[in-house]
């Protein structure tokens, strides 16, 4: 049924029309394995415990959003300061469509997915006109006028307070047993998406994100049709972004604008972007548990975690250049360090 | 129906200086330096709550804590945001807007810890109190205080880009560094002078309008945001949109407030600049340069 | 008839950068065009390429008319250029600056991103970067960067270059051996060339054929030996006075 065959150092697994590679050189997937063996371990170990569960989910659901987020920066060739705003969009969809017509979970992420693509279809166009900073403007702007929105239809969004009774992710019928498995799901969601965004940055279209990043105007020159690429990556990413925050809806059973919409959440997870490894996007997942763990054991401490929060965060920013993921690639020679831009300078 | 209008007119004109007022220091600073000072609003707070910490902790006088104020916002805007953050930054904005929004939050929650919203913290800046009746608006006298204060300090900012020495370097930095530089202008000097002249717009706001507007650490932020609009809306950093930009939101505001829904004024303002910004990204100024 | 330009006129408010010009260009030939400061070059070949939109006139590549496309559309068609001043992806390393010229530069099917990677690491080799495939672009010196960016027209697999002042900067030794490589180029992989120069030698043995352009307009074409003792070209580029005494 499954072929196999070992030519040279990698074993090929072909099925049909499918080929799928494996390099048999320990070298390549020891750290993953390593790392993704240790998450589950982490995850299994801590299964009584459901407050730090949802710890590991948030810290998952961070990465979740980063991830495509560096995507999109370089894809794009700007930085994007509205992430959250598909967030929103992803989540209400998902409490809406849970309480108000009582979808399952993934009747609701259907519904996520087209709508998150409708908005970034909208909104594409922005990527291809706005020049200069006014792109990073009007992302700014948007989850802005969002939760204005929701404060407005206060009987729809229930502004402040959030919506709550959103059907779980998956239900046993007993608590913990939900947010185990739960938190599995979302180290299952964060993996999928580092591996989707992995294999596109490994490829020609990481190629091509590269290029537009560094000089549009010239890969246009060199037969990119660059406006279909940023329309196509800002698409993507922001369906990916809106199932992020579908899940968040869904596992934690409320959604409120004001946890996911103000610049307080932008900030975190831009922090998550730049702290964990400046675009890269193993950085993403470091710097997204770092982040949520951070913010976890500084509540322990009392009022003061409010000040020490952003004031280490701060320090991090300024101290490390490359990241927290940089301190480890530092040894090696790294053959792509994008630049973040946020002002496109005309040519 | 004329009285609606005249309100309207009325506090277009309150409304727009306000927002004049509240933006100078901000299109000031994405002018000389073009930075986008994201963390603008810390201003604000600095103003209120360092001059209530100087009359309360120790016990001076109004007048008193109002300059040692001064005195303490211009070595935070030197210290601590310009040397150690936009200078080593300027050329790497994405770390510059976080940095700067970072140290925004990281104010606003010392001066939480310290004085939270219930501290009942208040400044008897008061010029006029009582209200006046204008046809049929009634404003309150501080805010037409406010509102003169604030065309006072744009025309006093007009002459000295207009007159003196020091604001014809600034417009020639602002318009072109490198033949700036070339010309022999130091423009660190030209940078650390533009940060600590944007500082004293919020200061003066502040002072005139703590009387009547709500004193709590997170007021920052909607100041930010009109500065944010009226300078998206004028053109990044030119001064003459900008002040046509305030009015022009100061009519936007007035106009939903009194004749639509008061509660709708922050999205319209939000929707109008958003599709200016899609139609016409330059703003309604010509360059972005200061004047 | 590879490309014929007729009657292109572009204008930037009121200064009309091209005024009027009309030349056409064969298979197989170098053309050089030459001209004063401020005389359009650049701007015509910004036109050619797609950056610009003619105002007026015709650009006809290969019989298609080539106004108003898009330039990556151009450039799958044949067209390639190099810039004045080098403007390689500065993050990229040499040999990923050509690999997005390679997958990108035409429509080719199943081309693997490992071949892609093989064909430009050929690409490279051809003009001799190939010791150098694996430095960041920010890190080449200026000879490197003209080169790749010769490499980089290359790997689209071009019908015609626009050759934008290979030139300027570089020492004699370094200029020679530039020459050398574009006439190599030029044989094995049977280019067609639009030389735009300001240093005479380089024009005078390398080019078939001059169009000098001068304030926007075509004032003379020919062969180089010619076009460089006609009077017009002398005024144009030395001045009426200059142009006189050499009359007398």
């Amino acid at each position: 049924m499954v072929k196999i065959e070992h030519k040279r150092a990698r074993l090929v697994f072909r099925l049909g029309d499918l080929k799928l590679e494996w390099t048999i050189e320990p070298r390549y997937w020891r750290n993953h394995f390593i790392a993704i063996a240790l998450l589950l371990l982490l995850i299994l170990g801590l299964s009584g415990k459901p407050d730090l569960l949802s710890l590991i989910t948030t810290a998952n659901i961070y990465a979740c959003i980063a991830i495509p987020l560096g995507w999109q920066i370089t894809g794009t060739g700007r930085m994007n300061f509205g992430p959250q705003f598909f967030v929103g969009i992803g989540g209400f969809t998902a409490a809406l469509a849970s309480i108000y017509w009582g979808w399952n979970p993934w009747q609701s992420l259907v519904l996520t997915i087209l709508v998150s693509l409708l908005f970034a279809l909208l909104l594409s166009r922005l990527t291809v006109i706005a020049k200069g900073l006014y792109f990073s403007l009007i992302t700014l702007l948007l989850p802005l006028i969002f939760l204005e929105f929701t404060n407005i239809f206060n009987r729809v969004f229930r502004g402040e307070t959030g919506l709550s009774g959103i059907a779980h992710i998956i239900d046993v019928g007993d608590i913990g047993r939900n947010y185990l498995l739960g938190c599995l799901m979302s180290l299952g969601l964060m993996l999928v998406f580092l591996y989707v965004v992995d294999k596109v940055l490994r490829s020609r279209w990481g190629v091509y994100a590269a290029a537009i990043n560094d000089n549009e105007n010239v890969a246009n020159m060199l037969g990119l049709n660059i406006n279909r690429y940023k329309i196509v990556t800002f698409a993507m990413t922001s369906v990916m972004i809106g199932i992020a925050g579908w899940f968040a809806a869904h596992y934690f059973g409320t959604f409120a604008g004001v946890t996911y919409l103000p610049l307080q959440f932008m900030l975190k997870v831009l922090l998550v972007v730049m702290i964990g490894g400046r675009g890269e996007i193993y950085g993403c997942v470091v710097g997204a548990y770092f982040v949520a763990l951070l913010e976890h054991f500084l509540t322990r401490i009392g009022p003061i975690h409010y000040i020490l929060f952003p004031f280490i965060l701060l320090l991090l920013l300024l101290a490390l250049p490359e990241g927290l993921y940089g301190l480890y690639r530092r040894h090696r020679y790294k053959e792509y360090y994008p630049t973040l831009k946020v002002r496109k300078r005309e040519i | 129906m004329t009285d609606t209008i005249s309100i309207i007119l009325i506090y277009t004109f309150i409304l727009g200086s306000l927002y004049l007022l509240e933006s100078l220091g901000f299109s000031l600073i994405c002018g000389v330096l073009r930075v986008f000072h994201l963390g603008y609003g810390i201003a604000f707070v600095v103003t209120v709550y360092v001059t209530w910490m100087f009359m309360q902790e120790r016990g001076f006088g109004l007048g008193w804590a109002i300059l040692a104020m001064c005195a303490f916002q211009c070595l935070f805007t030197l210290l601590i945001v310009y040397y150690p953050i936009v200078r080593r930054y300027l050329e790497k904005e994405e770390i510059l807007l976080t940095a700067l929004l970072l140290v925004a939050m990281i104010g606003e929650e010392i001066v939480n810890y310290f004085y939270p919203v219930t501290a009942g913290v208040d400044l008897a800046t008061g010029l006029l109190p009582g209200i006046s009746k204008i046809g049929k608006a009634s404003v309150p006298n501080q805010m037409l205080v406010a509102a003169g204060i604030a065309l006072l300090t744009t025309a006093a900012f007009i002459l000295f880009f207009l007159k003196t020495r020091v604001g014809l370097l600034m417009r020639a930095v602002s318009q072109d560094i490198k033949s700036a530089k070339l010309m022999g202008t130091n423009t660190e000097r030209i940078y650390a002078l533009a940060m600590v002249l944007s500082v004293i717009p919020p200061t003066i706001c502040m002072l005139t309008i703590a009387p009547v507007y709500s004193i709590e650490p997170t007021l920052g932020w909607s100041l930010l945001q009109t500065a944010i609009l009226v300078s998206i809306l004028g053109g990044l950093g030119n001064l003459k949109g900008s002040i046509i930009a305030a009015y022009i939101l100061g009519f936007v505001a007035a106009l939903v407030s009194f004749a639509i829904n008061p509660r709708l004024v922050n999205v319209a303002s939000l929707m109008m600049v958003s599709l200016v910004l899609i139609f016409r990204p330059r703003g309604i100024g010509r360059s972005e340069s200061l004047w | 008839m590879l490309l014929k330009i007729e009657n292109v006129t572009k204008a930037f408010g009121a200064v009309k950068a091209v005024d009027g010009v009309s030349f056409d260009i064969h298979e197989g030939e170098i053309v050089g065009l030459i001209g004063p400061n401020g005389a359009g070059k650049t701007t015509l070949t910004n036109l050619i390429s797609g950056v610009y939109k003619a105002d007026d006139g015709k650009i006809d590549f290969l019989e298609t008319n080539i106004v108003g496309l898009p330039p990556f559309k151009i450039c799958h068609l044949g067209v390639s250029r190099t810039y004045q001043i080098p403007q390689p992806f500065p993050d990229l390393t040499a040999i990923a600056n050509v690999v997005v010229a390679v997958l990108c530069g035409k429509h080719r099917a199943n081309l693997s991103f490992g071949d892609a990677l093989l064909e430009a690491s050929h690409c490279l080799e051809t003009v001799g970067l190939f010791g150098k495939r694996n430095v960041l672009a920010k890190d080449l010196t200026l000879f490197e960067l003209r080169t790749l960016e010769l490499a980089r027209a290359l790997a689209t697999s071009p019908k015609l270059i626009l050759i934008d002042e290979v030139m300027a900067g570089l020492n004699p030794v370094d200029g020679l051996r530039a020459v050398r490589l574009i006439r190599r180029l030029k044989e094995e992989y049977r280019l067609t060339i639009l030389w735009i120069e300001h240093v005479m030698k380089v024009i005078m043995e390398a080019s078939d054929r001059v169009e000098v352009l001068s304030y926007g307009k075509k004032i003379a074409e020919g062969p180089p030996k010619t076009v460089v003792d006609d009077p017009i070209v002398i005024e144009a580029y030395l001045g009426k006075k200059y142009a006189q005494s050499r009359k007398t």
